[in-house]
């Protein structure tokens, strides 16, 4: 697939300040929208015509200088994946101060990321963040270093910016910033030339380790997650779910759950399909709720099988066509094969979990666990009145993986706090979690290659249906959909990233009658695991090393350079082609995404009809590397995580609702199969992309790959069950 | 009914609740993190008299007159205890799964100072880790388990 899009360039004007004065504060930012209210704005706004009409009531403000020091509000949300981090390294980097001088702290929505930009996903945070973000420090490092020049009556370019400091050229004489902000008289003005940002090779924190900013708090059990949200005076609640997906309340009563103990009000809304119970303890509230009298109707009876049937690769749009494939495929030795993957949960740890505090007629204020908080603005306006005041304050997350991109935990808090009149907490439980969530759809793909007397593939016709993703969680009507034809979720990771002299692929996308949306990486795993299990069949069947097979094919442009630079060093470190003890093998798959090259190499062994991964040795190419620790540590849980599909996961439908209800039925990767995962960094080019999501591609393949080299049985479906 | 959580005496309203909802919804000690309420993903995980417990299974009443410690009673004020060290240097990802880790880790090494890779793998492996940290994991009880020995 395509590298991603260019990053668009931040100009100078796009840069900020949002208050100054000789207020001691210093508040400067890169608008994602706009405040036409705040003076310091009006160049902005005489530069670009006026405003979006959707216009925040803030800025979007990332830093405060005050004479404490400098203080950063993180416009993404931390679900582990270390973004504070890495965003707090980019911004030290063009401000010159060190870690410690730079408090990091999540932004909350009154700070006005407008529209979606606080949306924490697709592994886009630093990708977008990279430019902007080192604008608005360079931005303020030269504010400071004009208002330090004038201070101390010396020509700003004798000015070194370094650890929060102006150290003048040639003299023992420095100023710190805070001291600079706390001298400061006046209006601050822009300077009028662009600040110009630090060249590669000056790099000082970007590319180095720098410890996690929050993992201190993690590790004394301090941090706060949305589960842990916490007020004086707070009630617990609990609400009743569908016995089947789509099922209708149709009727309700308060039954037996008034008068169980601790129950403070029990709440029902037929209209929203909606009942509730606020306890004075959880167990309270969740013991009540199983005792209201309820009648659900409809909704869906379907079941796996059914799923199934309807996801059947064959017929949809055409994506790429390229070449006579017909033609291609009417010679050489033909290769057919099916492959599926099942229905799959996020099971992040943390369940979704919200505080909401509803003050009559006024404020809505919400803590949760959520990649959207925008999201969350926007349904509580949507039932509480679209001009309401709401604040959300995101959480530390307990996991996201796209799930917690909907957050109705928070909805359902706030409706019980406004019926209360108290503040509400709503955590859900596991069974809640797993049984009333969305999920990553099921796949199908029907591939047919061919390859040439010469050892190279004539063309490849590729056949793939998936459930909605992205059409499964906004609100586009079913024939915008159908006239589009696929879902671009579902394109992540779709197209084989060889030169292929003939291609033809057709994806086809289903709705389905249980929710199905965002799964980390959306389409990669599935996809890749299709895809590069298929070009091992293709290698054997023309007689190939599937490394060498694989390489031959690359082209060469950038993707081609890119893969053969992350299937060179995988195969290089994990010893490929080398002697391995009886009954292990290796397998070898990669992928492009979001950017994002890697490949990887898997050493297996299969006992008693189980796969076990012995070693990864992955490469993984994303342009430019931040934090090298937080960037293993997405790799690493890319690659289990992706294990942990490739071994384990699949969800069961029965009776329109779904069978695995915890984790003794829903299994997860546990340590015991957990390889030990080599990473290897590869920088290739001037900016980051994605490390999110990426390399959840090749695992998949390159196990079920490697079982085929040991026991040349070909496993064709997820989970892999090697000897059925 | 009164219960001690980390060396200090709590008075107890719902004995008969889950202890980590005793422990987080009424004493706000929201560092026992909830992941399952089956035992089987161990993010709950505490002691009770130095024992590895679930307390997602365990009603608090069965911790009545037993020495509870939970990951905030591990450090001793600014001083890290060697797991909480451990992990500072191999950090995990989202850290839910963290505090089981922790608890499960200081109880390995007050029985078995000098663990070889498989008893960190036997106890370690009973707690899930959706992120994947398991790596991580290993090098960190191992280090805790170097750290300890050093006097931290």
């Amino acid at each position: 697939m395509e590298a991603g899009g260019p990053v668009k360039p931040v100009t100078r004007r796009r840069v900020l300040i949002g208050l100054g004065s000789g207020a001691g504060l210093l508040i400067v930012g890169a608008p994602l929208a706009l405040n036409a209210g705040r003076p310091a704005l009006v160049e902005f706004i005489e530069e670009n015509g006026t405003g979006p009409q959707d216009a925040p009531r803030n800025p979007d403000l990332w830093f405060e200088v005050t004479p404490a020091g400098v203080t950063f509000f993180v416009p993404k949300v931390e679900m582990g994946q270390g973004i504070h981090t890495a965003l707090a390294q980019i911004a030290a980097e063009e401000l010159e101060v060190t870690p410690e001088q730079l408090t990091v702290r999540q932004a909350d929505t009154a700070r006005g990321y407008a529209g979606g930009t606080m949306f924490t996903f697709g592994s886009t945070s630093v990708k977008a963040l990279y430019r902007p973000l080192r604008e608005a420090a360079a931005t303020l490092r030269e504010l400071l270093r004009e208002e330090a020049a004038r201070q101390l009556g010396v020509p700003a370019g004798r000015l070194t910016a370094a650890g929060g400091s102006f150290f003048v050229a040639g003299s023992r004489e420095r100023i710190g910033y805070a001291q600079v902000v706390a001298g400061k008289q006046g209006e601050w003005v822009i300077p009028k030339a662009a600040p110009v940002l630090k060249a590669r090779r000056d790099f000082k924190r970007i590319g180095r380790a720098m410890p996690r900013t929050d993992f201190r708090d993690k590790v004394l059990g301090t941090a706060t997650y949305g589960y842990d949200a916490r007020l004086p005076g707070m009630l617990f609640g609990a609400v009743a779910r569908p016995p089947r997906f789509g099922a209708r309340l149709v009727s309700a009563s308060v039954g037996a759950a008034g008068r169980q103990p601790g129950v403070e009000r029990v709440v029902i809304d037929v209209g929203a399909g909606f009942a509730g119970v606020v306890a004075r303890t959880r167990t309270q509230a969740r013991a009540a709720v199983a005792s209201l009298d309820l009648r659900w109707e409809g909704g869906t009876t379907a079941s796996s099988a059914d799923l199934d049937a309807q996801i059947q690769a064959g017929s949809g749009s055409v994506l790429r066509r390229r070449g006579n494939v017909r033609a291609a495929l009417d010679g050489g030795t033909v290769v057919r094969a099916e492959y599926r993957t099942p229905l799959a949960a996020h099971a992040h740890l943390e369940p979704l979990a919200a505080l909401a505090d509803v003050q009559a007629g006024g404020r809505i204020e919400v803590w949760a666990s959520t990649q959207y908080p925008q999201k969350i603005v926007d349904d509580l306006r949507g039932v509480f009145g679209k001009d309401r005041e709401v604040l959300v304050h995101p959480t530390q997350l307990g996991g996201g993986f796209g799930r917690k991109a909907g957050q109705h935990a928070a909805l359902e808090a706030a409706r019980l706090s406004a019926a209360v009149g108290k503040p509400v907490h709503v955590g859900w439980t596991r069974e809640e979690d797993l049984q009333h969530a969305f999920y990553r759809p099921p796949t199908h793909h029907v591939l047919r290659g061919s390859v040439g007397a010469d050892g190279r593939v004539r063309g490849v016709e590729q056949f793939t249906a998936g459930g909605d993703i992205i059409w499964g969680q906004t609100g586009m009507p079913e024939f915008v959909r159908d006239a589009l034809g696929f879902d671009p979720g579902g394109l992540l990771g779709q197209f084989l990233p060889y030169d292929l002299p003939a291609y033809r692929v057709v994806n086809r996308r289903e709705a389905l009658p249980v929710p199905t949306g965002y799964w980390r990486g959306l389409g990669v795993l599935p996809n890749t695991f299709a895809l590069e299990s298929f070009m091992d069949e293709l290698a054997h069947a023309a007689g190939a090393d599937p490394l060498a097979f694989r390489l031959r094919h690359l082209g060469s442009g950038e993707d081609g350079r890119r893969l053969r630079g992350v299937l060179e060093r995988a195969a290089q470190s994990a010893g490929w082609g080398t002697p391995l003890p009886a009954g292990r093998a290796r397998g070898v798959a990669c992928c492009l995404d979001l950017g994002t090259a890697s490949a990887l190499v898997a050493e297996v062994s299969v006992q008693e009809r189980r796969v076990q991964v012995h070693r990864v040795t992955v490469a993984a190419d994303p342009g430019l590397v931040i934090n090298p620790d937080g960037a293993r540590l997405q790799v690493q849980g890319s690659v289990m995580m992706a294990l942990s599909s490739a071994l384990h996961e699949e969800l069961t439908i029965q009776g329109g609702r779904v069978v695995e209800s915890n984790f003794d039925r829903y299994r997860l990767l546990p340590m015991r199969d957990a390889p030990e995962v080599e990473v290897i960094l590869i920088e290739s080019g001037e900016d980051p992309q994605g490390l999110g999501e990426p390399v959840m591609g090749p695992a998949a393949a390159a196990v079920a790959n490697a079982v085929f080299t040991l026991t040349g049985q070909r496993l064709r479906t997820l989970p892999l069950r090697p000897g059925t | 009914m009164q219960l001690t959580v980390n060396g200090q005496r709590r008075e107890v309203t719902h004995p008969d609740e889950m202890l980590v909802w005793v422990l987080r919804d009424e004493l706000g000690l929201t560092g026992t993190h909830y992941g399952c309420g089956i035992g089987a993903c161990g993010s709950c995980t505490v002691l009770i008299g130095g024992q590895v417990t679930r307390a997602c299974l365990t009603p608090a009443s069965a911790a009545a007159g037993r020495e509870v410690t939970t990951v905030e009673g591990l450090a001793r004020g600014e001083r890290l205890h060697p797991v909480q060290q451990g992990f500072l240097e191999n950090p995990l990802q989202c850290g839910w799964c963290l505090p089981g880790h922790l608890m499960s880790a200081a109880a390995l090494l007050e029985r078995t100072p000098d663990p070889t890779p498989a008893q960190i793998e036997e106890a370690a492996g009973i707690n899930l880790c959706r992120c994947g940290g398991y790596n991580s994991i290993r090098r960190a009880v191992a280090r805790a388990a170097e750290l300890k020995r050093e006097g931290l």
